[in-house]
Order: structure tokens, then C-alpha cells, then sequence
């Protein structure tokens, strides 16, 4: 709350002021100076301006929620590169491979011992299950990766911007210099121009900081990123993806305990297996190493839903920006608004002459 | 005046402190009593093996139940590494010291896992094949996946029922660890997550424990660990 200053009765001269020394040393006095020649309304839409600054992250509970947006991209960070992409790609399709060739060529090589496909069935139920899932689980992951790919250019750019922790301070720190140098200014007339001058770099730095940190692009980006992930990152999501996991490891287990040794039973060698049947011995090869990368990424996704809510909670990516040049502007224009009018008639007379 | 008024409220003011301390000593007594009943188990719950059965295992085991599901009715991760008929069932071993040691700590070796994440913890159990990689079971003073300080395990016994903690009970598999005590380490019991109940015979020592805890974080959250152990209880550490 500001309160006005009661109009100034008395005239004490101040031979020392700017206004003085123009006038070619004469005393002017302040009461004039004060209450006749500055505007006092611009600083004080300066000083709404700082305490709109200031509220802003706490209206929009920035300080709770910017954190959990840092920890969202900072535990994603590991993932999102695109070789580690690329791998998770290449799991699900020689997961794809293995399954077909059981589907075809390892079912043929039973079939050819008298083994129907009702039989391994019966006798593998955890890849029976994993078969007839496959083209769901196969197209829900294969999008999944292809949009979390999608949005590689976007994360990084994101990941580019200033920690998110950071956020809510480039409102307040700005909101508090803002509003302290208004109401310093509005109480103290002799740092009137002081006053002024802060307001004005504060407001140029809002409008540059956008610039500065590229928020124009980035900001529009993450946008993007958030968009995609808002079917991904969501309770049920997760567990569609823990069930897949859930179907692959105990179908990738019939596979590896229970067919293979089933066709060694049958008379082939390892070595002929491994020829005959490479899609599913590669799995089996790589299945560890699969579970090493899949695992720890379906662990990010899961943990990351209550951080992704807390950040789309937050009003739209690409207003960010705008939030610093509006209020910088404005910063700015209250700042030259707020100019002392014996300046400004003083240098219109210079301008005349 | 004032000076009697102060006698007045140093009166009064005894007089509730001396009353509280009577309503506190009376409830400490209590306390006393029912401890006086329960008796702790201090030493090794030595653990039996699990082995498959007819309907299911004996022993010791630990199933996997999936998001959404019910104890008595699963659904249940299948475990292909299982030796079990029933893969939902995970049957385990005896680790190095024979089982589950009250009030001290089995804590992770460090490192707690090989290359490939096969867990390294083998005191309470041997590491088990889960999906192709080994997990392992111990009770570390600050819980690994939370980073929480939690007490050592501590059971104890009346008329044949066991009751007790086991915060600290730590699954590691795959390089991650996941809390599977009771009560979590935050003291709350998340969704499917159960105290933990038991029976124990003072003759012959035998006992059987179990509980449920839901994994909370992680690739597996939702997920709640079923733990059956059984065996004989060697007092003494």
C-alpha cells in the first residue's frame, strides 16, 4: 500500500539541485519542484507493476511447481539423446523380430515334430499371451518412442533455458527491485531520478532477457514437448506401459527358458538354433541389456506424472516470454513517464533555441 | 492484590503440572503392562527354502502383484525364472547368514550389483533370477531408495501372533532398489501394503511371517511385493 505524501508547504531552497543548476545557479524550491513538476502517478503504476512481479509466482505457485519441472527435465536428460533413442527403438523391433520368427519359423520347426500351435500355447502361456498382445503393445510403443523422438529438438531446447528453479526468481527479483525503487523514489523525491533510472534497466533487462535466453524459440518448443507428452505422462499411461513390460519380460522368459531349450530337446544344436532361429537368439543375447535401458526409462516416466501436472499447471509455454517484455515495457514507460518536467521543459527550451 | 494473585496461578500452575504428570505415569504404566505380554524376538528367523506345491509354494517366497490388484487374486507378475510350477511364485534360498537377523542390519555390499544389475545382497536370501536378473534382499540403515533413516527389523510375539516392523526390507534388482517394508519408511501404509502379521510356536520356534508392501517409485510403482517367510527362529545374534 502506498500512501501519498501530504503536498510540501514550506519552500526551502536547494541551491544544489539539478533544477537550480539549470537555472543558472538560482535556488528553486523543492515544493515546486516536488509537488509541481513530477508525476507521481507513473511511479506508482511502477510500484503496482513490482508487486504484480512479486505475486506473480506465488499466484501461480511457481516456487512449488517450476522445481518439480527441473527435476522432470533433468531426470529425463539421461534419455533423451538420439542414440539412446535410437537403441530404445531398436529393443522393441528385435523384441518384433523374435516374436514373428516364433510365430512362423519356430512354430514350423514344431510343427514339423508334431507340435501344434495349440500345444505351445498350452505349454508357453506367458508367450501366448505376449503373442497376442504384440501388435497392441508393438504400435503403443513404437508411437510412444517415435513421439518422445519427435520431441528431442523440442526437450533440448527447453533444456537449454535457465534452470527452471530460477523462474519464479526472475519475477520476484525484478518485481522487488521495481517496487523498491518506486516507493524509495515516491518517499525520498531526492532519489526521484535514481528511482528512475532503476526502474527503467530493470524494465530494459525484462524486455532483453527473452531475447537473451532465445525464450522467443524455446519457450514455443517446450510448448510443443508438453503437448505430446500429455499422453504419456499420465497415471494410466504408466501402467499400460508396466503391463507391456510385465507381458514382454514373461514372454521374452518362455522364449529363452522354455523354447529354446525345447528345440535343443528336439535335436538341434545351440549353434543351429542361433542359425535358424537368429531374430530370437539376438533377444536372447540382448535381453539383459534391454531390461538395463527400458527399465530405468519406464522408472523416469513413472515417477515424473506428479512433476509433468505440477508444470502444465503452469499457464502456457509461450506466454513465458511475454510475461518478461510486457511487464518490462511497462517498466520502462512508467520510468519516462515519471521524468521530471523541469527536464523536460528545459530541454524543449535547448531543442527551440 | 498482585502478590496474591500470584501466589494464586503458582497454585494453580503446580497443580496441573503435578496432575499431568499422575495422567502420564498412569499411561506409562499401562504401556508397561502390554509389554510385559509381547515379547520381542531377538536373533535369526532362519528361513526354509521355498518349494513349489499344489496349490501354489511353502516356504519361503515372494510374488508380484500388478497395479490394480488384490492380494487374493492377483493379477500377478509372472516370474520366467521362477523354479516354481506356479511362476507366480518366486521361491527363495537361505542367503549367507541364514535369514532375517532382528534389531541389527544387513546392509547392501557395496557394490550392491554386478555389471548387469544382478543384485550382490545374498545375507537374507541368495539373490534370485527375476526376469533374467538377480534381486537381492537387505535391511539397510537408511533405506536406498528413499534415502530415509529407518529403524533395524524388530518383531515380536504374543499368545503365538507375531507383530513387528520391517521398514528396512530392501528388494535390489537391475541397479535400482525398491522398499518393500512395513510400514514404508515415511511410517504409511500405501495401498495394498499390511502390517506384519505372523504366527510363532515357542516349543519348537517355527514361524511364519508375511506381508504385502506397494512399491512406491519407480518402474515399478503400483506394483506391491508379497512376502512369505517361513522357518525356525534361533534367539541370539
Amino acid at each position: 500500500m502506498i500512501k501519498a505524501r501530504p503536498p510540501m508547504t514550506s519552500t526551502t531552497f536547494v541551491p544544489e539541485s539539478g533544477a537550480a543548476a539549470r537555472t543558472g545557479g538560482l535556488p528553486v524550491p523543492v515544493a515546486t519542484v516536488a509537488a509541481g513538476r513530477r508525476r507521481r502517478w507513473p511511479m506508482i503504476v511502477a510500484a503496482v507493476l513490482g508487486a504484480a512481479l512479486v505475486t506473480m509466482p506465488l499466484a501461480f505457485g511457481m516456487f512449488s511447481k517450476t522445481p518439480k519441472g527441473a527435476v522432470m527435465l533433468s531426470e529425463f536428460h539421461p534419455f533423451m539423446t538420439t542414440a539412446r533413442l535410437d537403441g530404445f527403438q531398436t529393443d522393441i523391433r528385435q523384441i518384433d523380430a523374435a516374436v514373428k520368427e516364433n510365430k512362423t519359423s519356430i512354430t514350423q520347426q514344431f510343427a514339423s515334430a508334431g507340435v501344434t500351435r495349440a500345444d505351445l500355447d498350452t505349454r508357453f502361456p506367458s508367450l501366448a499371451s505376449l503373442d497376442a498382445q504384440w501388435p497392441t503393445i508393438n504400435s503403443d510403443m513404437t508411437d510412444l518412442l517415435n513421439k518422445v523422438q519427435g520431441n528431442l529438438g523440442n526437450y533440448q531446447a527447453i533444456d537449454a533455458l535457465p534452470s527452471f528453479r530460477l523462474f519464479p526468481w526472475f519475477f520476484a527479483v525484478p518485481g522487488v527491485l521495481i517496487l523498491g525503487s518506486a516507493v524509495v523514489a515516491l518517499r525520498r523525491l531526492r532519489l526521484w531520478r535514481p528511482g528512475r533510472w532503476a526502474i527503467a534497466i530493470v524494465g530494459i533487462g525484462l524486455v532483453i532477457a527473452p531475447a537473451a535466453f532465445q525464450m522467443f524459440q524455446r519457450a514455443p518448443d517446450g510448448g510443443r514437448m508438453m503437448s505430446s507428452f500429455k499422453t504419456i505422462e499420465t497415471t494410466g499411461s504408466v501402467v499400460k506401459i508396466q503391463d507391456y513390460f510385465a507381458t514382454m519380460a514373461s514372454g521374452q522368459g518362455d522364449l529363452r527358458l522354455g523354447v529354446v531349450p525345447a528345440l535343443e530337446e528336439g535335436g538341434l544344436s545351440g549353434s543351429q538354433v542361433a542359425e535358424r532361429f537368429p531374430a530370437v537368439t539376438t533377444l536372447d543375447r540382448n535381453w539383459v541389456r534391454i531390461l538395463n535401458d527400458l527399465t530405468p526409462m519406464i522408472g523416469a516416466m513413472s515417477d515424473n506424472v506428479p512433476n509433468y501436472r505440477a508444470i502444465a499447471s503452469l499457464p502456457p509455454f509461450p506466454l513465458f516470454p511475454w510475461f518478461f517484455v510486457m511487464p518490462g515495457l511497462l517498466a520502462i514507460g512508467a520510468s519516462l513517464l515519471a521524468r521530471d518536467r523541469t527536464e523536460q521543459s528545459y530541454n524543449q527550451q535547448q531543442g527551440e533555441s | 492484590m498482585r502478590k496474591r494473585d500470584t501466589i494464586v496461578a503458582v497454585v494453580v500452575g503446580l497443580s496441573v503440572v503435578v496432575l499431568a504428570g499422575c495422567s502420564s505415569s498412569s499411561t506409562a504404566t499401562s504401556t508397561t503392562a502390554t509389554a510385559a505380554g509381547r515379547q520381542a524376538l531377538v536373533g535369526t528367523f532362519r528361513l526354509t527354502a521355498g518349494t513349489s506345491t499344489a496349490s501354489g509354494a511353502t516356504g519361503t517366497y515372494f510374488r508380484m502383484i500388478q497395479p490394480n490388484g488384490t492380494l487374493a487374486s492377483g493379477p500377478y507378475f509372472d516370474n520366467p525364472d521362477s523354479t516354481a510350477t506356479d511362476k507366480s511364485y518366486t521361491l527363495q534360498v537361505p542367503g549367507t547368514a541364514g535369514g532375517l537377523v532382528t534389531d541389527r542390519f544387513q546392509p547392501n555390499p557395496s557394490p550392491a550389483f554386478d555389471a548387469s544389475g544382478n543384485a550382490l545382497a545374498g545375507a537374507i536370501v541368495a539373490p534370485t533370477p527375476f526376469s533374467a536378473i538377480a534381486f537381492g534382499i537387505s535391511t539397510d540403515a537408511t533405506d536406498p531408495q528413499t534415502g530415509k533413516s529407518v529403524p533395524a527389523p524388530s518383531i515380536s510375539f504374543e499368545n503365538g501372533k507375531i507383530t513387528g516392523q520391517l521398514e528396512s526390507w530392501t528388494a535390489s534388482w537391475n541397479k535400482l532398489y525398491f522398499n518393500q517394508g512395513s510400514p514404508k519408511p515415511d511410517g504409511t501404509s500405501p495401498g495394498l501394503t499390511s502390517p506384519v502379521p505372523g504366527t510363532y510356536d515357542s516349543a519348537t520356534h517355527a514361524f511364519v511371517i508375511t506381508w504385502a508392501s506397494e512399491i512406491v517409485g519407480g518402474p515399478f510403482n503400483g506394483f506391491t511385493g508379497y512376502w512369505h517367510l517361513q522357518g525356525t527362529f534361533a534367539p541370539g545374534n
